[in-house]
C-alpha cells in the first residue's frame, strides 16, 4: 500500500505544477497591476512606485516571477494581498474553511439521502415511489442550484409570514442568509457550533441537491443490475434474506463507483457552493474570490486557486485509495 | 390466388422491416427514439422554446430594455388580465386596466392598484408599433407585436424589475441567449476535444500522456472558479489579449468570448471519452486495413477512426448541453457573462431578484426567469437520454 501511496502523491506533482501554471497565466491577463492605479494618485512619486515594484518582484520578468512565487508556496507563503497588505494566507483560511464546511455537510447529505433512496427505487422497481423518486431526482438534477435556493428564501419567508399570522410567532423556520446570528462572538463555543450548524442546512442542502438526484439515479440504475446477476440468484438460493442480499450483496459492488466518484464529487461541490454562497451570504471562497479578481489583488485570486486545486488533488487521492481499499479487483501493482 | 400472393409479398415486406436490413443507422435511431415517450416530449417542449426565443421580438409586447419613467412602473406585480366583464358577468374578450402606484397606508410601501373605475383597455392582437422596430434572427425587420394593449395602460404578464423593465418580454429575448450559448460552447468543447482526444488515443505513448497531464490541469482548478477568473480578465477591454487583437468588447464580441471561455473550460471530459473510443478503435481491422493500404495519419484519425465515436459522442454531447446552460446562467447570474444593454440572459434576469434591498416575498415573480432554466436543462437532459436509450442496441424495443 504505502509505495502505491508515494508514487501517486509523486505523480500529483507535475498536475499541480501545471495548475498553479495555469493560474499564474490567467493572471497575467490582468491589465496592469495593483500599483496602476496608485501611480495615478497625485501625491505619490515615481520613485516610490518604482521601488514598490522591484520590491514585490513585480519589475520581473513573468517566468522569473512564476519560479519566486511557487518557490514561496512550497515554503508555506502565498504571497501578500496588496488590498488588504497582509499574508494571502490569513486572507483566505476562514472563506476557505467556510466553504469547507458547506461541501462537508453536502457529502455527509448526499450520501445519508442518495444511497436509501436508490436501494429502494432499485429493489421497488417501477412502484409508485420508484417513480416518484425518479421524477424527483429529474427534477434536482435540472434545478440550477442559485435558483433554488432563491426560491427556498421565498419559501422560508412566506412559511414565517404563515406562521406569524396564524401563531403570532415567526422564529420557526431556518435562516436564509450569512453563517452567523447577530452577536455570535459573546456566544458560548457550543452556542457558537450550533448557531453555524443551523445556518449551515439550507445552503448545504442545496449544495448537495444535483448530487444527490445524480447519485440516487446512478445508484439505483447499478443496483438493478446487480440485482439481476447470477450471484445475486445464488445467494437468494442458498436462503439468504432480501435484507442480507439487497445490503451485503448488491449494494456493495454497487457503490464502489460512488467511492471513486468522491474526489470528482469535490470540485462540483466546490463549484456548486459558490453559486449559492452568493444567493445565501455565506461568508466562503466565491465572494471573495469575485471581490479579489475586480480589485485586482492577483496573489489573493492565485492563493485561492492554488489551495482549492490542492484541495481537489488531495480529495481525488483519497478518493483513489478508497476505492483501491474498498474494491478487492483493483490490486497495488 | 393473386390475393394470398400479395398478402404473402406484404408478409415478407413486414418481416425484412422488422428486421431493419434495409435501415439505415439514423433511422433505426430515430424510431426507437420515437418510442420514448418523454424524451420526445423533451425534444418538443425544446423546439416550443427554441422558437418562442427565435420570434421574440414577436411575441414580447415590449422591448428588452424598454421602460418609461413616468408613471413608475418600478417593481410591478403581474398585470391582471380579465377574461369576464363585471357588469354582465359573461365571458368577454381579455382587457386589462390602467394601473396606479399608491403608498400603503401602514407600511408606506409603494403598492400598485387597478384603476377599477377608470376605462377598460381591451388586449390586441397583432398589433404594429412603429416606434418599436425588431429583427428575427438577424434577417427580417418588422414592428408587428403579437400582442399589446393602448397606452397608458401596459401589460406585464410577469410583473417588471426594479427599472420597470417587462419581465416576460425579457425572458423571451434572454433565450436568444441562454438557450444558444450552451449549444455553440459545446462545439468549442467537442471542437477541441476531437482534436486532442484523437491525437492522443492514435499516437498512444508520450503524446498520449501530455495529452491527458494537460486534461488533468484543467480539471484541477474547480471549474467554477477558473470560468470566474477567465471571464472577469477577459471581459476587461484593457487585458492583454484584447489590446493584442485591437478588440473593444462589443456585445458581439463579449458573447463569443464567453462562448470559448466555456468551450475552453469544458472539453477535457469529451478528450477523455474519444480518446478511449479511439484506443479500441485503432486496434479494429478497418483501421488496421486502412493502414495497410497505406493511408495517412491524419486519413485514418480522421477519416476512420472519428466517425466511429460519432453515435457516442453525439450522446454525450447532447448530455453536455445542460451542463453549459447552467454554467453560462450561473457566469451571468453573477454579472459575469455574455449580457450587454441589448441582451439579457436568464442568469441576469435572476441576479435582479438579489439585488440589494430587496425583499423577495415581495416581487417573488423575479423569480420567473429560473423557470426556462429548469425546463431548458430539464429537457436536453431528456432527449439525451432519449438518444442514449436509441443508440443502444440492448435496449432496442
Amino acid at each position: 500500500m504505502l509505495p502505491y501511496v508515494i508514487r501517486r502523491f509523486f505523480h500529483l506533482i507535475p498536475t499541480f505544477i501545471g495548475a498553479t501554471l495555469l493560474a499564474f497565466m490567467i493572471a497575467q491577463l490582468v491589465p496592469g497591476d495593483f500599483l496602476t492605479t496608485k501611480a495615478l494618485e497625485p501625491n505619490v512619486r515615481q520613485e516610490t512606485i518604482d521601488r514598490l515594484r522591484a520590491q514585490y518582484g513585480l519589475d520581473q520578468p513573468v517566468m522569473v516571477q512564476y519560479v519566486r512565487w511557487m518557490g514561496n508556496i512550497v515554503r508555506g507563503d502565498l504571497g501578500l494581498s496588496f488590498a488588504s497588505n497582509q499574508p494571502v494566507m490569513n486572507v483566505i483560511r476562514r472563506p476557505i474553511q467556510n466553504s469547507l464546511y458547506l461541501v462537508v455537510l453536502a457529502t455527509i447529505l448526499l450520501w445519508l439521502m442518495a444511497v436509501p433512496l436508490g436501494v429502494f427505487s432499485a429493489v421497488r422497481q417501477y412502484s409508485l415511489g420508484d417513480q416518484v423518486v425518479s421524477a424527483v431526482s429529474y427534477f434536482g438534477l435540472a434545478i440550477p442550484n442559485f435558483f433554488f435556493a432563491q426560491v427556498l428564501i421565498l419559501a422560508i419567508f412566506l412559511f414565517r409570514g404563515f406562521t406569524r399570522d396564524t401563531f403570532g410567532y415567526s422564529d420557526l423556520a431556518f435562516p436564509v442568509a450569512g453563517m452567523t446570528s447577530n452577536g455570535w462572538e459573546e456566544f458560548s463555543p457550543w452556542r457558537q457550533f450550533w448557531d453555524i450548524a443551523h445556518h449551515m442546512i439550507v445552503p448545504g442542502f442545496v449544495v448537495a441537491t444535483a448530487g444527490i438526484a445524480g447519485f440516487t439515479r446512478v445508484l439505483r440504475g447499478q443496483m438493478v443490475e446487480y440485482l439481476e446477476s447470477d450471484f445475486i440468484r445464488t445467494a437468494r438460493a442458498k436462503g439468504l434474506g432480501p435484507r442480507s442480499v439487497t445490503y451485503k450483496h448488491a449494494l456493495r459492488p454497487a457503490i464502489i463507483p460512488f467511492v471513486a466518484g468522491i474526489g470528482a464529487l469535490l470540485p462540483s461541490l466546490i463549484g456548486g457552493a459558490g453559486l449559492v454562497e452568493i444567493v445565501m451570504a455565506w461568508p466562503g471562497i466565491t465572494p471573495r474570490l469575485i471581490d479579489a479578481i475586480t480589485r485586482q489583488d492577483i496573489y489573493v485570486v492565485l492563493g485561492f486557486l492554488v489551495i482549492s486545486s490542492l484541495l481537489l488533488m488531495i480529495g481525488n487521492l483519497i478518493s483513489d485509495l478508497l476505492l483501491a481499499t474498498v474494491d478487492p479487483r483493483i490490486r497495488f501493482s | 390466388m393473386a390475393a394470398a400472393r400479395k398478402s404473402a409479398q406484404a408478409d415478407a415486406a413486414a418481416v425484412i422491416a422488422q428486421m431493419g436490413g434495409s435501415k439505415s443507422q439514423a433511422r433505426i435511431v430515430w424510431e426507437q427514439f420515437r418510442r420514448h415517450k418523454i424524451a420526445l416530449f423533451g425534444l418538443f417542449v425544446l423546439a416550443v422554446m427554441y422558437l418562442m426565443a427565435a420570434f421574440a421580438g414577436f411575441i414580447a409586447p415590449y422591448g428588452i430594455n424598454e421602460y418609461r419613467r413616468t408613471p413608475v412602473s418600478a417593481f410591478m406585480p403581474p398585470t391582471n388580465v380579465h377574461w369576464i366583464d363585471p357588469e354582465t358577468g359573461r365571458l368577454t374578450r381579455p382587457f386589462v386596466y390602467e394601473y396606479v402606484s399608491e403608498r400603503d397606508p401602514v407600511t408606506r410601501q409603494r403598492v400598485f392598484v387597478e384603476k377599477l373605475d377608470g376605462p377598460r383597455y381591451p388586449i390586441e392582437f397583432l398589433v404594429h408599433r412603429p416606434d418599436r422596430p425588431y429583427e428575427i434572427l438577424g434577417a427580417f425587420q418588422s414592428d408587428l407585436r403579437l400582442f399589446g394593449v393602448e397606452e397608458p395602460a401596459r401589460v406585464f404578464l410577469w410583473g417588471t424589475n426594479n427599472l420597470g423593465k417587462d419581465v416576460f418580454s425579457r425572458v423571451l429575448y434572454g433565450g436568444q441567449i441562454s438557450l444558444t450559448i450552451g449549444v455553440l460552447a459545446v462545439w468549442v468543447s467537442l471542437t477541441l476535444g476531437m482534436v486532442f482526444g484523437v491525437i492522443a488515443g492514435f499516437y498512444g505513448g508520450l503524446v498520449d500522456d501530455f495529452i491527458m497531464r494537460l486534461v488533468e490541469v484543467l480539471d484541477a482548478i474547480p471549474q467554477l472558479f477558473l470560468l470566474i477568473v477567465l471571464a472577469t480578465l477577459l471581459k476587461d477591454p484593457r487585458n492583454p489579449l484584447a489590446q493584442a487583437f485591437g478588440l473593444s468588447m462589443t456585445s458581439g464580441q463579449t458573447f463569443l468570448m464567453i462562448v470559448i471561455v466555456l468551450g475552453f473550460v469544458g472539453w477535457g471530459g469529451l478528450a477523455r471519452t474519444i480518446r478511449s473510443l479511439v484506443l479500441s478503435l485503432r486496434e479494429m481491422d478497418y483501421a488496421q486495413a486502412a493502414k495497410a493500404l497505406g493511408g495517412s495519419e491524419l486519413r485514418i484519425m480522421f477519416r476512420h477512426l472519428l466517425p466511429g465515436t460519432a453515435s457516442y459522442v453525439m450522446v454525450v454531447l447532447t448530455l453536455a448541453i445542460p451542463g453549459f446552460i447552467l454554467a453560462e446562467t450561473g457566469l451571468s447570474f453573477l454579472g459575469l457573462g455574455p449580457s450587454e444593454v441589448d441582451s439579457a440572459s436568464w442568469g441576469l434576469l435572476l441576479r435582479d431578484a438579489t439585488a440589494r434591498g430587496i425583499s423577495i416575498q415581495f416581487v417573488p415573480w423575479l423569480l420567473i426567469p429560473g423557470i426556462p432554466i429548469f425546463l431548458a436543462v430539464l429537457c436536453w437532459n431528456l432527449v439525451g437520454d432519449g438518444l442514449r436509450d436509441a443508440f443502444d442496441p440492448r435496449k432496442r424495443r
